[in-house]
């Protein structure tokens, strides 16, 4: 069992005592930090992981809606995923599809390697390349300024209208709503954008004109 | 003392691709050339940087007796006989690898950069605490990569940690090519490589029997002279990590008999 541990800078508390307070008397060993809007740099994460050991915590997961961050995070190898402000308690406690299709665009910027994976609850927007082995996820549209090589799941949380554009769509596998289309064999003619959407039940792929 | 030591990762996430093999012989290359070199095996494991370089039998001590300090660094340093600008720092035993840190890891390449110009770590195959501990100690890495799917998946993963941990210049290595069968596209090509890896490209190395009877001999092939088609290429990249312009070998152009060639040039002189 994983128990999942908020840290936030709104209470304008320091995040030292917050969690100390909060871990001190749990009994269970693993724990999932969301760091929700705190700026973390290496150092602070080096700090907390050791707070977490002397109380025999062991972190599995951290998540934050500050790409510096989950940057720290990682580059101390831990499993960290980068999400969107305020849309990810709206979805977890209303449920509702409506709220999927969120205007919030999330932007990333770099390539998207093999096992990194980004995740964010309105639109991602990336630019760089989805590389093989690389995985992006967005409750709304993925859009890509780069190409796709790797897989990508739009409408994750069942909004089947959601689109998936790239500058060049070679994946390995698309994904929208609960549909999964194998990537196309041949390699797409270069400079030519295209987007994939649901039609009549199946993924299909065609030419980006405009981005409805 | 400020020294400028370039310590170098030789990393690639697939096993077998032929870090080891660099690492010996841009080892020798670089002190034939007249850098201090210095050669680390951070795969406690399955360790065999000793082996390829043929000093195995001259192990005494080990950087694991330096961490504990029961001996000098210098008593750990195996120096190689022909070229004596390289010396080996020979890992300790594998259970070393169940205690040591990534500081501990700083600490010997601290050491070691207070004598060399160069400081080489072969990476273990993987991204797991070998390879974090590798890291931690390292300012620039070399990517090694076969043209084959798996090994650029498992480089691009290896690439995206590096990059994560402020590693640069993080340069490419491409292994293994067999120009004949990069021709007809029965192998990935050098493009198809750079393309997903993004990387700059310090030096292909072609398929070459040579580098298998040198590893079994303990003489890596860059020890006497750079006479065979790998050899060749392993001084080359040498040569441009230090610097030097070398331009890269062109695979449509290699593999090609001197008698091909002739035609050609035959051919292109009468029609
Ligand atoms: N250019 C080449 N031509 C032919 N054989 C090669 C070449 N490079 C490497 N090899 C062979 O490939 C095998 C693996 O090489 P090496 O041990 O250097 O790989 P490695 O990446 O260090 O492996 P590990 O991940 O197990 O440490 C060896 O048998 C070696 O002789
Ligand atoms: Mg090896």
């Amino acid at each position: 069992m994983v128990k999942l541990i908020k840290l936030s800078s709104i209470a304008n508390q320091d995040w030292r005592e917050v969690l100390i307070e909060k871990i001190e008397d749990l009994d269970i060993e693993d724990i999932e930090l969301d760091f929700n809007d705190l700026l973390l740099n290496c150092d602070d994460i080096k700090e907390i992981n050791s707070l977490c050991c002397k109380s025999r915590k062991r972190i599995i997961n951290i998540k934050s809606t500050v790409p510096e961050t989950i940057v720290s995070a990682k580059s101390l190898f831990f499993k960290s995923e980068l999400y969107l402000k305020s849309n990810l308690k709206k979805n977890i406690h209303s449920g509702s599809k409506r709220k999927h299709n969120s205007e919030e665009i999330t932007f990333h910027q770099g390539t998207v390697r093999s096992g990194e994976n980004i995740h964010c609850q309105g639109h991602l927007f990336l630019l760089g390349d989805v590389n093989p082995g690389g995985i992006v996820r967005a409750n709304g549209d993925v859009m890509i300024w780069g190409r796709l090589l790797g897989i990508a799941h739009a409408g994750l949380s069942g909004n089947n209208t959601a689109k998936i554009s790239a500058l060049q769509l070679m994946p390995v596998q698309l994904r929208i709503a609960n549909k999964v289309a194998r990537g196309p064999q041949q390699k797409p003619e270069p400079g030519l954008a295209e987007q994939a959407k649901i039609t009549s039940g199946l993924i299909v792929i065609s030419p980006l004109t405009s981005y409805k | 003392m400020a020294k400028d030591t370039r310590i170098i990762l030789i990393c690639s996430g697939k096993g077998g691709v032929g870090k080891t093999t660099l690492t010996a012989n841009l080892g020798i290359s670089l002190a034939q050339q007249g850098a201090k070199t210095a050669v680390l095996d951070a795969d406690f494991g399955l360790r065999n940087l000793d082996l390829l370089l043929g000093l195995e039998n001259r192990i005494v001590y080990t950087a694991q007796e330096v961490l504990e300090e029961t001996c000098r660094l210098d008593q750990a340093l195996v120096r190689h006989k022909q070229e004596p600008n390289l010396a080996l720092l020979p890992a300790g035993n594998p259970r070393m690898l169940e205690w040591l840190k990534p500081s501990d890891m700083e600490k010997i390449v601290e050491m070691l950069s207070e004598i060399f110009d160069y400081v080489l770590i072969d990476c273990p195959a993987g991204v797991e605490d070998g390879f974090k501990n590798a890291v931690a100690a390292s300012k620039e890495a070399i990517v090694v990569t076969n043209p084959e799917v798996s090994a650029v998946r498992d480089a691009d993963r290896v690439i995206g940690l590096l990059n994560t941990n402020s590693i640069n210049p993080v340069q490419l290595v491409l292994n293994r090519v067999r120009p004949k069968m990069m021709a007809s596209q029965e192998m990935l090509s050098v493009e198809d490589v750079t393309d997903i890896l993004a990387l700059p490209l310090l030096g292909l190395v072609l398929e070459d029997e040579q580098v298998i009877v040198s590893t079994n001999r303990g003489e890596p092939l860059t020890l006497n002279g750079s006479k065979s088609p790998a050899g060749k290429c392993y001084s080359n990249i040498a040569k441009r990590l230090q610097g030097e312009e070398i331009p890269l070998i062109d695979p449509s152009k290699e593999g090609t008999s001197f008698g091909d060639k002739f035609k050609k040039l035959m051919q292109t002189k009468i029609f």
